[in-house]
């Protein structure tokens, strides 16, 4: 294919620089690609399996590669079609070329390097960044169109020169393939987060099954396990509950069987928001002229509990209600904090307090209570105990000024957190295990 | 500094590190008879004396105007902590207030946006003010631990054409935010610098 691009072919030196740069375009395009469409994959499947698969997949490759391990590799055996060359115009058949090498599936692969490459791209779950990574790919394939160029004008003897050296390129790439493996393996991505819902936030989890908000004003809930969505119109921040949910509409909150629609139960009062859902209980808050209130109603009985007064100048966020434990944040200019209450004894916690980071957005599960923590253009997903004195932990962090996370909700083993663009307003939610 | 004290060092140097220690301690930025010292015991062959006192050591000069080694305080734009009149912090680049996260908020401690307008949240309702606290009251102490501080002394330089304010946050301990032994620098009644802080006055020089 290389002697393709000679001026001999291509008609002149002109036309062959032409050609080079149409070929590397089409190759780094197609890459591009090829790296977006495994992003979004990646994404839709899962980073931390993706990631152990991919690291699994460089070692083996690595073995390969070394001469332990006997594997063939999957690939299409072909080579560019010549006619392109006398039946088309210039532009075309090397953009053709370069689309088809770069896309790398559907030529030879001496090594299994690409297929480690796709696997990597798959894994990072993230469309851009493995366009970005995948375009590499293209980059070295129209290298090696440019590069005899530069070092002779025989491209055969270029490649003559470059088989030579196929023992310590070969070698090479083992241990290349190796460090790729070892690196994922131990890589954050691979206990990382991992993309669930696109343009969503709130979320909301329990029983495998995922409520959350959507930026055309639906709530959705859909079960992680299969079984297709269910869609509230004009609701949001929803609170999931075994068969219940609890959103806010226009009126107030509902409370409804998801599956169904039915109406359970109701909180007639348009200044209600941000329930917090464990029936028959709904926490909420009111905006009183004065006051915001954390209050918990009982929506079987009709009786309601005040838990937290704050002024207009606090911001009382979203609780979390799960096993009898009620949790909140606080926060003003001086100080916020993260709050638990046990409903049943009336004993009342700070679990986290700061005067120079902002605390909120708790969930509590089982013995755990997760938050976000904020400071300095760095977010972190903080992971605590319900009981006093044991350690806390940071599930994952955000060193950015641009994204930072926003609502949690939690499972066992696992945070489902909303990440949000300052600048844009766009939030997706992930899902973290623990 | 921290870096050449924390080499392993020789016994000359080790030694030489203890004096200059202490020489560091006992010393103010004007003290000529400090310099002087550091000198002669450089001469001497102290290597870690002259990196203890130099006035110019590279990892001090970190922000314009300040020439000496205690390095900043805690902030919401490390290592840069710009500071108002009243020592809360100010975006380094613009001098607008920001808020502990960052965000350059309004006077009533909204985050704005690119366009100045209050930033909203994914559901699009104004997000709530964060915490906004003073940098050397309330982020040193809670970061480092220290309930003792306060915003002393201050010596002035020229930066970019105005007037900069360099602050010194003291505190009671002997040891400053490097690590290492704290410098009397200008505060007083038995307070050391723990770390630095600047406040641009804007006024032309």
């Amino acid at each position: 294919m290389l002697e393709t691009f000679t001026p001999a072919v291509c008609g002149s030196r002109q036309r062959q620089i032409l050609a080079q740069a149409v070929f590397a375009v089409a190759a780094l395009a197609t890459s591009a690609a090829l790296g977006l469409v495994l992003g979004l994959a990646g994404g839709a499947l899962g980073a931390r399996h993706a990631v152990l698969a991919a690291a699994a997949l460089a070692l083996l490759a690595a073995a390969r590669e070394a001469g332990l391990v006997p594997l063939p590799l999957p690939q299409a055996r072909r080579q560019v079609p010549e006619r392109w060359r006398f039946e088309l115009p210039l532009p075309l058949w090397a953009t053709g070329y370069g689309a088809g090498l770069g896309a790398g599936l559907f030529t030879y692969q001496p090594v299994s390097t690409f297929w480690v490459a796709c696997a990597g791209a798959l894994a990072l779950g993230r469309p851009v960044p493995a366009a970005l990574c995948l375009s590499l790919y293209g980059a070295g394939r129209a290298a090696m169109v440019v590069w005899p160029r530069r070092r002779s004008g025989d491209t055969t003897a270029a490649v003559e020169r470059l088989a030579e050296r196929r023992g310590t390129l070969l070698r090479a790439n083992a241990v290349a393939l190796l460090a790729c493996g070892i690196l994922l393996a131990v890589a954050p991505a691979a206990g990382g987060a991992t993309l669930v819902v696109q343009d969503a936030y709130d979320p909301s989890f329990s029983d495998d099954v995922l409520a959350f908000a959507t930026v055309d004003e639906r709530v959705v809930v859909r079960p992680l396990g299969g079984g297709p969505d269910v869609v509230y119109p004009n609701a949001s921040q929803p609170s999931l509950q075994g068969e219940y949910l609890a959103y806010v509409d226009a009126g107030g909150i509902r409370v409804v069987r998801w599956a169904t629609g039915e109406e359970v139960g109701r909180v007639d009062n348009p200044t209600a928001s941000h329930p917090a859902l464990e029936w028959p209980l709904v926490a909420f808050v009111r905006r009183d002229p004065s006051y915001r209130r954390l209050v918990v109603r009982n929506l079987e009985t009709g009786g309601y509990v005040i838990h937290v007064s704050v002024k207009p100048g606090f911001d009382l966020g979203r609780p979390s209600l799960r096993g009898g434990r009620l949790a909140w944040h606080v926060a003003s200019r001086k100080q916020s904090r993260i709050v638990l209450k046990t409903l049943a004894t009336g004993a009342r916690r700070v679990v986290a307090r700061s005067s120079i980071a902002l605390l909120e957005n708790p969930a509590v599960i089982g013995p755990r209570i997760a938050w976000v923590e904020g400071r300095s253009g760095v977010s972190h997903l903080r992971l605590g105990w319900v009981q006093a004195g044991r350690k806390r932990t940071t599930v994952e962090s955000m060193r950015t000024r641009l994204r930072a996370y926003w609502t949690t909700s939690a499972g066992a083993g696992v945070v489902y957190s909303t990440r949000w663009t300052l600048s844009s307003g766009a939030s997706a939610i992930y899902r973290t295990n623990f | 500094m921290n870096r050449v004290l924390s080499r392993e060092s020789s016994t000359l140097d080790r030694s030489a590190e203890r004096l200059s220690a202490r020489l560091a301690e006992s010393t103010t930025r004007r003290s000529f008879l400090g310099r002087l010292g550091a000198a002669a015991l450089a001469v001497a062959g102290g290597s870690a004396v002259a990196a203890a006192v130099k006035p110019d050591e590279a990892d001090a000069f970190h922000f314009c105007g300040h020439i000496w080694t205690t390095g900043s305080c805690p902030s919401p734009y490390p290592p840069l902590s710009r500071i108002d009149r009243k020592g809360y912090p100010l975006h380094p680049q613009s001098g607008k207030p920001i808020d502990n996260l960052g965000r350059v908020v309004d006077s009533a401690g909204y985050a704005l946006d690119g366009s100045k307008d209050r930033l909203r949240g994914p559901d699009g309702n104004v997000l709530p003010p964060a915490p906004r606290t003073r940098v050397c009251e309330d982020w040193t102490r809670e970061v480092k631990g220290l309930n003792d501080l306060r915003i002393q002394g201050s010596w002035f330089r020229c930066c970019g054409g105005q007037i900069r304010k360099l602050v010194d946050c003291c505190s009671f301990s002997r040891r400053r935010i490097n690590g290492d032994a704290s410098l009397v620098g200008y505060c007083w009644g038995g307070r050391r610098v723990y770390c630095v802080m600047y406040y641009d006055s804007g006024l032309p020089c």
